[in-house]
């Protein structure tokens, strides 16, 4: 539905000229919910306003269903308002001198297809409903909550039916509660209106909640795309598996290339030889950073069966989180962190086994 | 909590004290508007009616003078709002270059005595005299001055010019103060830019841009100095010069009570026009809204226009400031204005300035001055400090009703003002007041009572209560927290309202010229005003150099040292 192929976009600030977007390429299918994530300054938004047609891109060509909107080699640039989208910025951008009805009305009363005033107020009572601020039509808009403006923002994106939805952040001005609370109801929303959505956001716990797919971006650039379990258990680069979520980073160097199925081999660390996932095509004496999650690692008994990637730790420092129990350990000079159930019993200072699961290390190049 | 006893006796004090200065006058000025007697010494209740209202508003003058009224304030507001807007804009929304020096040098027009810059476009656009007239008389061979600057367009122009300043910064915050994510909703939203621009860009800015025109309007109706240079010679009047001309009438009998009908008008005027202003200003605080990260808005690319963009504005700094000081500087050193020559540097002399030195009216004038404006400013910052303290800081009763008082006297053109005292300083001649200097200073106080105490209740309200009872409970007195603590905090208002106070006393001619006896109170203003008057071209064009300098020079150090904030936010100019 969305298709950006090689898209670069500068623009300029009193520093200088910033290459924002360096190349990016991505597809989003008919009813996705496709997310941006990235740190703040990584291009999401700018790709993002380059889609809506607020910022010119360089280089590169935008397509929005068949529709080519922007294309630096033939000189397309469909001006913003010629676009079939909707879009809820992070201010919400609530114009102040019109009420709710006439914010939401708004972009039908500019469709080239003029509509009549009873289809209007029909489609417009709809979209309300839809964000349930039907009964506040004719309320002043700056005297909506927070989370009213920002489901104010939301029937206005939607009322005139567009093929895509932009969503730049929208959730990130509404206060902890909310926030949760409308994740989901937005992510239904979209879900139950079968809109191709693409939402650019800074917190991870959005992009894994709501999302179909969740492209990673950093410095301009695509990190890793995938399905938000895939980016989770298996992220590509150190910059993902830092990015989202806590992890263990253990430098080490192949012992034994990928035997087997699964690709699973061997390492040398300063911990001892791990089994981990290897990436496909390393050999042996190359460098690799094995990533594992502070959930996946166990706390075994003494004198278990289990030999596989059994270290011996110290503990540093327990932490109750309430739902979890988070130990510090050192095997060496080696930091790890651990997550387990807030009832086991572990104790600073004492000395325990730990096992990683061969399959949750997953080893990627070193730099 | 109880209030300190002692601190509500000064509460009174002010409170009367402000009461007096404001209602004492404006009495006197509806009195005196009934006043049958010719002279305001001769008033008594026993001659009152309705006969200078009828002499009045059966003129048919009258209603010309109505008519000039409402060209030339529509005209300079509609001129100098578009000029304005046009600036800010480019500062605000274009990448025409050298932005830097457009919030720098658009302020200091402000520093250009409105009387000068009249005498300055005299010099250069007089039918007889004017050097833009003769040169362009010699150059096409006109045998007459193509442009007359005694003229209602004249007037327009000119105030035009001279409104850009305060409404250019007022426009500004305006405009920053947008967020531009409203505008680009509207171009998602499927707006066309124009379309946008209608339904969004203009809506949004409507209630300032109103405030702004019925701020611009007030301001052109209160101004003296430019329809009194331009237009009385031609007898072209307004409100303002119409009352100065009755009152210094030289070939009739002043009848006073005539003047004070027609100020009755004037100040209606003046005062709906504040109201409507008050209320602008409060709809515009309700348009603030929520704003994210807010993206500095797209600065639209002027391309191949922006250099002539620049000249642009290059041309009305050139107009503003360079051209009348420049030609003041030029006239100033030749014995009679001609147009530039060769012939006309060789007799550059230095005459005029030994003049100054030598015409003894120069020297008491200048004593005067410094007098005036040393004891107004001092006045006004105390007088306005005092009255906020009460507003802001106490529970008396009357404060609401004293911030009020305080305000009135901002919706008082000056030569109202000026009349309005006049008649209390002749009625109350056991105290001998009427013609010095103090009658000069009373007037402006009051009139410049409601910029300061706005001022000084702005920096009121930063100053923490804790931090005034941290004094009490620290053991100090009222008056020692007053020293310890007040004072340190708010001396940079205190400075900024002094020269701001400063710097218009000693321009404004309006209402000395009403106050005006002889040259026992002569100030520098009403010395101007007088020697043009008398046709001492080359010595004004001397003294108004020496002004003019150190009025740029007071202003760019006020900049300096930092109380820009105070001084160009100020509301009165």
């Amino acid at each position: 539905m969305i298709s950006i192929r090689n898209l670069h976009v500068h623009y300029q600030t009193d520093q200088g000229r910033v290459h924002a977007v360096r190349g990016i390429d991505l597809a989003v299918q008919q009813g996705q919910f496709y997310t941006l994530l990235g740190p703040s300054g990584c291009g999401k938004t700018t790709t993002l306003r380059s889609v809506a047609g607020l910022e010119t891109p360089d280089e590169g060509e935008i397509f929005i269903g068949d529709d080519l909107v922007f294309s630096s080699s033939r000189r397309i640039a469909v001006p913003p308002y010629n676009r079939d989208i909707g879009m809820v910025f992070q201010s919400y951008a609530i114009w102040p001198h019109l009420n709710v009805f006439e914010n939401v009305a708004f972009p039908l009363r500019e469709m080239k297809a003029r509509s009549s005033q009873p289809e209007i107020h029909k489609k417009v009572t709809a979209a309300l409903t839809l964000v349930q601020l039907d009964g506040l039509a004719d309320r002043p808009a700056p005297f909506l909550s927070g989370g009213q403006q920002q489901r104010l923002a939301l029937a206005r994106a939607l009322v005139k039916e567009p093929r895509v939805l932009l969503l730049d952040e929208p959730l990130s001005n509404l206060d902890a509660k909310l926030r949760e609370e409308t994740r989901f109801e937005l992510r239904e929303l979209v879900k139950r209106l079968k809109i191709t959505t693409l939402y650019v956001t800074h917190d991870q716990l959005e992009a894994l909640t709501m999302s179909d797919i969740v492209t990673v971006m950093d410095q301009g650039r695509i990190v890793q795309s995938g399905t938000p379990m895939e980016i989770y258990q298996a992220p590509q680069e150190r910059f993902v598996a830092n990015f989202i979520g806590l992890t263990n980073f253990i430098e080490g160097r192949v012992d034994i290339a990928a035997t087997g199925e699964n690709g699973l081999g061997e390492a040398n660390t300063a911990s001892g030889k791990i089994r981990c996932v290897l990436p496909d095509g390393i050999h042996s004496g190359e460098s690799v950073i094995i990533v594992i999650r502070p959930e996946d690692i166990n706390i075994i008994a003494e004198h278990s069966s289990e030999k596989e990637n059994v270290l011996r730790a110290k503990v540093e420092a327990v932490i109750f989180m309430g739902d979890a129990l988070e130990c510090q350990l050192s095997v060496g000079n080696q930091r790890l962190r651990t997550k387990l159930h807030p009832s086991s019993v572990v104790r600073q200072g004492e000395t325990v086994s730990l096992q990683l699961p061969p399959l949750s290390c997953r080893a990627l190049r070193g730099a | 909590m109880r209030a300190m006893p002692r601190l509500l006796f000064w509460q009174y004090g002010i409170f009367l004290l402000v009461l007096g200065l404001v209602l004492v006058p404006l009495s006197f000025l509806i009195l005196g508007s009934f006043s049958t007697a010719r002279l305001p010494t001769d008033f008594s209740l026993e001659t009152m009616g309705w006969v200078n209202y009828l002499k009045v508003y059966t003129d048919p003058d009258t209603y010309a003078l109505l008519g000039n009224t409402v060209i030339y304030v529509a005209g300079s507001a509609l001129l100098g709002i578009s000029l304005a807007v046009t600036l800010a804009w480019l500062v605000e929304r274009t990448n025409m270059p050298g932005k830097v020096w457009i919030y720098a040098g658009v302020p200091m027009t402000l520093a250009v005595p409105g009387m000068l810059q009249a005498m300055a476009w005299v010099l250069l656009l007089s039918p007889r005299i004017g050097l833009i007239n003769k040169s362009l008389q010699n150059l096409l061979n006109l045998d007459r001055a193509p442009i007359n600057v005694y003229s209602l367009g004249g007037m327009v122009f000119l105030e035009g010019l001279r409104l850009v300043p305060t409404a250019f910064l007022m426009l500004v915050p305006l405009m920053r103060s947008m967020d531009p994510t409203l505008e680009e909703a509207a171009a998602v939203s499927g707006a066309r830019p124009l379309s946008a621009a209608r339904k969004i860009t203009l809506r949004l800015l409507a209630p300032g841009l109103v405030a702004v025109m019925i701020y611009q309007v007030m301001t052109a109706l209160e101004v003296f100095e430019i329809p009194g240079i331009l237009g009385l010679p031609a007898g072209i009047y307004v409100f303002s010069t119409k009352i100065y001309a009755i009152i210094r009438s030289a070939t009739f009998m002043p009848v006073y009570g005539q003047a004070n009908a027609l100020a009755m008008v004037y100040l209606l005027i003046a005062v709906v026009t504040t109201y409507f202003y008050a209320r602008m200003i409060s709809r515009v605080e309700k348009y603030t809204i929520i704003t994210g990260k807010g993206y500095r808005p797209r600065l639209l690319d002027l391309g191949r226009w922006r250099y002539p963009a620049l000249a642009l504005v290059f041309l009305y700094l050139f107009l503003a400031i360079l051209l009348p000081f420049l030609v003041f500087a030029y006239a100033s050193f030749l014995s009679y204005l001609q147009t530039p020559s060769l012939a006309a540097m060789k007799g550059m002399t230095l005459k005029n300035y030994r003049f100054l030195t030598q015409y003894g009216e120069v020297g008491d004038a200048l004593k005067n001055t410094i007098l005036m404006v040393i004891m107004t400013a001092t006045a006004t910052v105390l007088l306005s400090f005092f009255v906020s303290l009460v507003v802001v800081r106490s529970k008396f009763w009357g404060r609401k009703l004293l911030d009020q008082l305080a305000f009135v006297p901002h919706a008082i053109p000056g030569i109202v003002l000026g009349i309005a005292f006049f008649w209390v300083f002749l009625k109350i001649d056991f105290i001998p007041i009427y013609g010095t200097v103090w009658a000069i200073s009373i007037g402006f106080t009051v009139s410049f009572l409601s910029y300061g105490s706005r001022a000084m209740n702005a920096s009121l309200l930063q100053i923490h209560k804790e931090l005034e009872e941290a004094a009490y409970v620290s053991g100090a007195r009222p008056w020692r927290t007053l020293l310890r603590v007040f004072l340190p905090l708010m001396m940079p208002t205190f400075v900024g309202v002094w020269i701001w106070v400063v710097l218009h006393a000693v321009r404004i001619a309006g209402l000395p010229l009403i106050l005006y006896e002889g040259p026992r109170n002569q100030v520098l203003s009403i010395l101007i005003w007088n020697m043009w008057d008398q046709g001492y071209v080359p010595a004004v064009a001397a003294i108004g150099t020496l002004l003019m300098l150190t009025l740029l020079l007071l202003t760019l150090a006020v900049r300096y040292i930092g109380f820009r904030r105070q001084v160009v936010q100020s509301p009165t100019v």
